[in-house]
């Protein structure tokens, strides 16, 4: 139909009234609304009349409405309708009022702030201090293992010119009861003569009973009791000869048998490690 | 390779410049268009599918793109029970859809500076994208999205009461919104009466269920056309057959506007009354009472003129040295019309004013028409025609609308030959009508003076 075609359209000029979502730069401004609560306050602002500014006025065709997105907004003239939330839950009694001047309470809000933080602060730093402590010491030995840790031994057991092995935190440990003519032997030793010089008397607390680790300072091996030619230990591996006090007299050892720490608690026992 | 294109393409930039005589809208000669191309590149290409979706394009090689969904769906498809639900789908525009939802949609949107909007007629609800070219895809989709898969998602759509009330509110703002809605609710009734924005007993109680049912008896594909400016139709027919293809069938037919003639009075405190006088006009005298209209004064041609070509402005201010305007009104719809005059006026002084344009109309019928006065006003609409075309709005509206009616598209030289044809007498026909048949008015302001219909 020609008729269609004709009129005029209705994107012209006139007559198209907008509501927007979003402002955009560059489409002019509707005449704004003032919203006040529930109520919508129209734009006061009235037009001089005149003749010029009443040309044009007149709509020529039927009327179009459109909405868009990045159109312009509405202009908001007052934001009087802005509604900030009450937080007087969370406020101190102290600055409620309005009226009231806040700096009469404010040492006492320091005060009380400042407490709280530091002995929060102190005891925050204990607990870091416990947790932080609780997580490395629990790489240190385990409770089997320290229980492994201490042996005790009952010296009645062992006869005289006896030495018995143990097995204790996983190494041999020789219990060697002494004989008179043993120990009068090594007391005669010349220091000078050994290879790891060291006295008998600074390796053993009691002279009776001397207690070293079964384990040979050369390799490792386990060497026999009661063996060799000074009468003490004999390595078989490679011929390390001890002594009853367990030094290095002959052989590749290069040190003398250990000696761990030990005490008597009473003359029948003994509690190494 | 690219060279040599590129020597060869060199050649014919000199040939161009040294052509003459040759159109630079058409292509050259040495290019000779496939015997198939119907089209230049410049027409605009209108097709329609099977399921009656009506798909029209034009390449105006511009950097922007403008895409337009036009619906059949405007307020004179509103039920009585659901009057106002068009303000609310236009609102709703930029809700959660199936595939994407609101915040997604503003944003993009945004992101690639582009716009969507929505206008609604009485007759059509347009639907319009514009994008840069490249951005086509994205904006596109949020288009098909909101048009084809809405969600109305029922808290979303109570959350729009507020800006009904608001946009109803800025709209009372002027008179002439009023006085114009008021006027079709006079004038008609039914279909054609209903108004452009919710009324006031049914804000607040059009619910997500009333815009669901409004979309699926209305947006149906018979009913709908997609129109591109700066797109290639290839692409537009594709997105039309997949996407667009949603709802078959014609969908509610509306019901024929039946006129009936009637008067509203709206009284406020302004001193300034507007008051409009209208009669039926048919469909098929639509060119003439354009052409009346602009011999009768459609608004003023010049800034600051003295609008010594309107005749109702020179009879009116005849009869007033107040400050004044009058128009002549002329709207068409796809079966019926309006045609009057409009008139703003003092409030002591409005009955003068209007019976005296009421004066020129008449003496228009009576045959005092100068030939000259006839081409000026062929001369206006034409302009007026061609000059609404300039803008992309404008140009995209007036392919929509006319491939939505018709499935078509007349050419702006077509138009313009069918205006040089109309002649005197069926502008003094045109007028005839208006004198002679049912009026109805429409008034608001202080209406003291303002006479009834049947005293003018």
């Amino acid at each position: 139909m020609m008729s269609l075609a004709s009129r005029s359209g209705v994107f012209s000029p006139y007559l198209q009234a907008t509501a927007f979502a979003v402002a955009g730069p560059l489409k002019p401004l509707v005449p704004g609304v003032v919203v006040k609560g529930e109520k919508i306050l129209l734009d006061p602002k009235k037009q001089f009349l005149s003749r010029e500014s009443l040309n044009g006025q007149s709509p020529k065709t039927g009327p179009a409405v459109t909405v868009s997105i990045n159109g312009c907004a509405g202009v908001r003239f007052a934001h009087t309708d802005v509604r900030i939330p009450d937080f007087s839950d969370y406020r101190r009694q102290d600055v409620q009022d309005p009226s009231k001047s806040s700096q009469d309470s404010s040492e006492s809000r320091r005060t009380f702030s400042y407490l709280v933080t530091g002995a929060t602060t102190v005891v925050g730093v204990y607990a870091a201090k416990t947790v932080v402590t609780q997580f490395v010491s629990s790489m240190s030995a385990s409770a089997d293992v320290l229980a492994l840790s201490k042996i005790e031994i009952k010296l009645g057991d062992i006869p005289e010119g006896k030495n018995m092995t143990f097995k204790w935190r996983g190494k041999p440990l020789f219990v060697r009861h002494r004989t008179e003519k043993e120990i009068e032997a090594e007391h005669a030793v010349n220091i000078a003569e050994l290879r790891d010089p060291q006295h008998d008397k600074d390796r053993v607390v009691n002279p009776k009973w001397v207690i070293v680790l079964g384990v040979c300072t050369h390799l490792g091996c386990v060497p026999i009791a009661n063996a060799g030619d000074f009468g003490g230990y004999y390595c078989p591996c490679h011929g390390s000869h001890y002594d009853a006090s367990g030094r290095i007299r002959k052989g590749p050892a290069p040190l003398n048998l250990e000696v761990p720490y030990y005490e008597f608690p009473d003359d029948d026992t003994v509690v190494v490690g | 390779m690219k060279g040599i294109r590129g020597i060869s393409q060199l050649s014919e930039r000199f040939y161009a410049a040294a052509r003459s005589g040759q159109s630079l809208v058409q292509p050259m000669a040495v290019h000779k268009l496939s015997t198939r191309a119907a089209h230049s590149y410049q027409d605009v290409h209108v097709t329609r599918l099977p399921s009656g979706l009506v798909i029209a394009s034009l390449e105006n090689y511009s950097p922007a793109s403008k895409i337009g969904v036009f619906v059949k769906a405007g307020c004179r498809y509103e039920t009585p029970d659901n009057q106002g639900v068009t303000h609310l789908l236009r609102l709703a525009s930029s809700l959660t859809t199936k595939g994407a939802s609101a915040f997604k949609i503003c944003r993009g949107i945004e992101a690639v500076g582009g716009s969507l909007s929505v206008t609604s007629t009485r007759e059509n609800m347009i639907y319009s994208v514009d994008c840069l070219r490249d951005d086509i895809d994205t904006v596109m989709e949020f288009l098909i999205n909101v048009t084809t898969a809405p969600e109305f998602r029922p808290w979303e759509v109570s959350d729009l009461t507020a800006r009904v009330k608001m946009d109803k509110a800025q709209a009372a703002q002027s008179a002439q919104t009023d006085v114009v809605e008021g006027l079709h609710a006079a004038a008609y009734k039914n279909a054609l009466c209903n108004s452009l924005y919710c009324p006031d007993h049914m804000v607040g109680n059009i619910q997500s269920d009333h815009l669901h049912q409004f979309v699926q008896n209305n947006f149906t594909s018979a009913r709908m056309a997609l129109v591109g400016l700066g797109v290639d139709h290839t692409v537009l027919k594709q997105v039309g057959e997949q996407f667009l293809n949603i709802r078959s069938g014609a969908g509610a037919t509306g019901a024929k506007a039946q006129y009936r003639g009637g008067e509203i009075r709206l009284p406020t405190t302004s001193s300034l009354v507007h008051s409009v006088v209208v009669t039926e006009a048919a469909p098929a005298d639509t060119l003439a009472f354009s052409v009346l209209q602009h011999l009768l004064g459609g608004g003023p041609y010049v800034k600051r003129g003295s609008n010594t070509s309107s005749k109702l402005f020179q009879g009116a201010s005849k009869a007033t040295a107040d400050p004044f305007d009058v128009s002549a009104f002329n709207v068409g719809y796809s079966d019926s019309g309006l045609f009057g005059f409009y008139t703003i006026s003092q409030a002591a002084v409005a009955g003068d004013v209007i019976r005296a344009a009421l004066a020129e109309v008449k003496a228009v019928a009576n045959g005092e028409v100068t030939a000259a006065d006839l081409t000026r006003a062929k001369a206006q609409l034409q302009s007026q025609v061609l000059m609404s075309q300039e803008t992309s709005e404008g140009m995209l509206e007036a392919i929509g609308t006319q491939a939505l009616a018709e499935g078509s598209y007349h050419t702006t030289e077509e138009i313009s030959k069918n205006i040089d044809n109309v002649s005197l007498t069926d502008v003094a026909n045109a007028a005839k009508k208006f004198v002679s048949g049912k009026k109805t008015m429409a008034s608001s302001g202080n209406l003291i003076k303002t006479p009834f219909v049947d005293e003018i």
